[in-house]
């Protein structure tokens, strides 16, 4: 442990400890120069850059040209795409006509082909009920029957109807 | 500083040295503003010049912020190392002086022409106003610089000879003589200086 010096010199010079105490008291007010403290802040914000996520990297023009490069991809793909699904559905109709009868696929074809044990139910079905189907129905034949074989799939699901004598 | 200080008061130094490392700069700022006084106060002393106490204060904050210096919180306080790394940059600053300038060599004793002017004496001299303190700044100018630095760290900044060797890198027995000795001659030298005052 440290004995305290200012006991041990028992200074006999008064004068050099009043004077120490004078400069003790007047260094109290000095500090470094503001512009020091600036320096250093200044200093550390270069250190420690905050990191600029990945977004954050491409100005506003380069985005403008991203978005505008998407765009067209975007317009490519569906313009790649839309002749196929043209003629997928143009050579695979859901509803035809033949010989005065209907075919009406309610469900897709695919599904429809799909089904294992698909079984046939027939009916007689009013020539009115069928409206909503795109048969023709006029006040002459409105009374009429229609004969319809139902397409049912074997949980019981409607898959197609045909109907015959439409006109 | 623009940035508010947001941390408490008595959060340690370590503590705000691993915040300031990890990015924090009110850290930085508080720890920048617990000691940049007293070593600023030691620089000036030690070497005399505003400009160059301000200059080496900024230098050991900056190898503080780049961990140039590596700080052992387990070998003692950061004030302690900090007066270590002022001292160290004042000597290798008044080596490179030397180099340029010869400077007359004090004797054993650290006895020194009272004559001898001391360089940056006159911008100092304006920030103290008081005609005592005036005087031993002049006296204790004169002491050779490994007196000055423990006449210094204990009279002014009261660390006790154990912290003073730490920051000197020399043992306890040679504090001791050096203080004493360097008491001594600073007595001496307000003795001869005060006739010439009155």
């Amino acid at each position: 442990m440290d004995m305290n010096p200012k006991d041990m010199h028992d200074s006999p010079d008064a004068r050099l400890d009043a004077a120490l105490t004078a400069l003790r008291g007047e260094l109290a007010g000095i500090d470094t120069p503001r512009c020091v403290e600036k320096e250093l802040l200044q200093a550390f914000h270069q250190q420690f850059k905050p990191k600029r996520r990945w977004y954050q990297a491409l100005s506003l023009p380069q985005w403008g040209t991203a978005g505008a490069l998407c765009s067209l991809t975007a317009v490519a793909l569906l313009l790649a795409q839309s002749p196929h699904q043209a003629v997928s559905v143009s050579s695979q109709p859901l509803v035809s006509f033949d010989n005065g009868g209907a075919f009406v696929a309610l469900d897709s074809l695919e599904r429809i082909e799909a089904e294992p044990d698909a079984r046939l139910v027939e009916a007689e079905v009013p020539r009115s009920a069928l409206a909503p189907l795109g048969v023709t129905v006029s006040p002459d034949n409105a009374a009429d029957t229609v004969r319809a074989e139902m397409l049912v799939a074997a949980d019981g699901h409607p898959l197609a109807v045909r109907l015959s004598s439409t006109n | 500083m623009t940035t508010m200080t947001t941390i408490p008061l008595d959060t340690a130094d370590h503590e705000l040295l691993r915040q300031t490392h990890a990015g924090r700069a009110d850290a930085f700022t508080a720890l920048y503003r617990r000691h940049q006084g007293p070593l600023y106060r030691y620089a000036l002393m030690r070497c005399g010049s505003p400009e160059m106490a301000a200059d080496v204060v900024q230098e050991a904050f900056m190898g503080l912020l780049t961990q140039r210096f590596g700080f052992d919180p387990l070998r003692g306080q950061l004030q302690h190392f900090l007066f270590g790394v002022v001292r160290n940059l004042i000597l290798k600053l008044e080596e490179g002086r030397r180099r340029q300038v010869a400077l007359p060599e004090p004797d054993e004793d650290g006895e020194l022409d009272l004559d001898v002017a001391c360089e940056g004496a006159e911008p100092l001299a304006r920030l103290l106003g008081v005609e005592a303190a005036e005087e031993v700044r002049r006296a204790l100018a004169l002491l050779p610089p490994h007196y000055r630095d423990v006449v210094i760290l204990f009279e002014l900044h009261e660390l006790s000879y154990q912290e003073i060797a730490t920051v000197c890198q020399v043992d306890i027995g040679t504090v001791r003589s050096r203080l004493s000795r360097g008491r001594a001659a600073l007595a001496k030298r307000l003795q001869a200086l005060a006739p010439a005052c009155t």
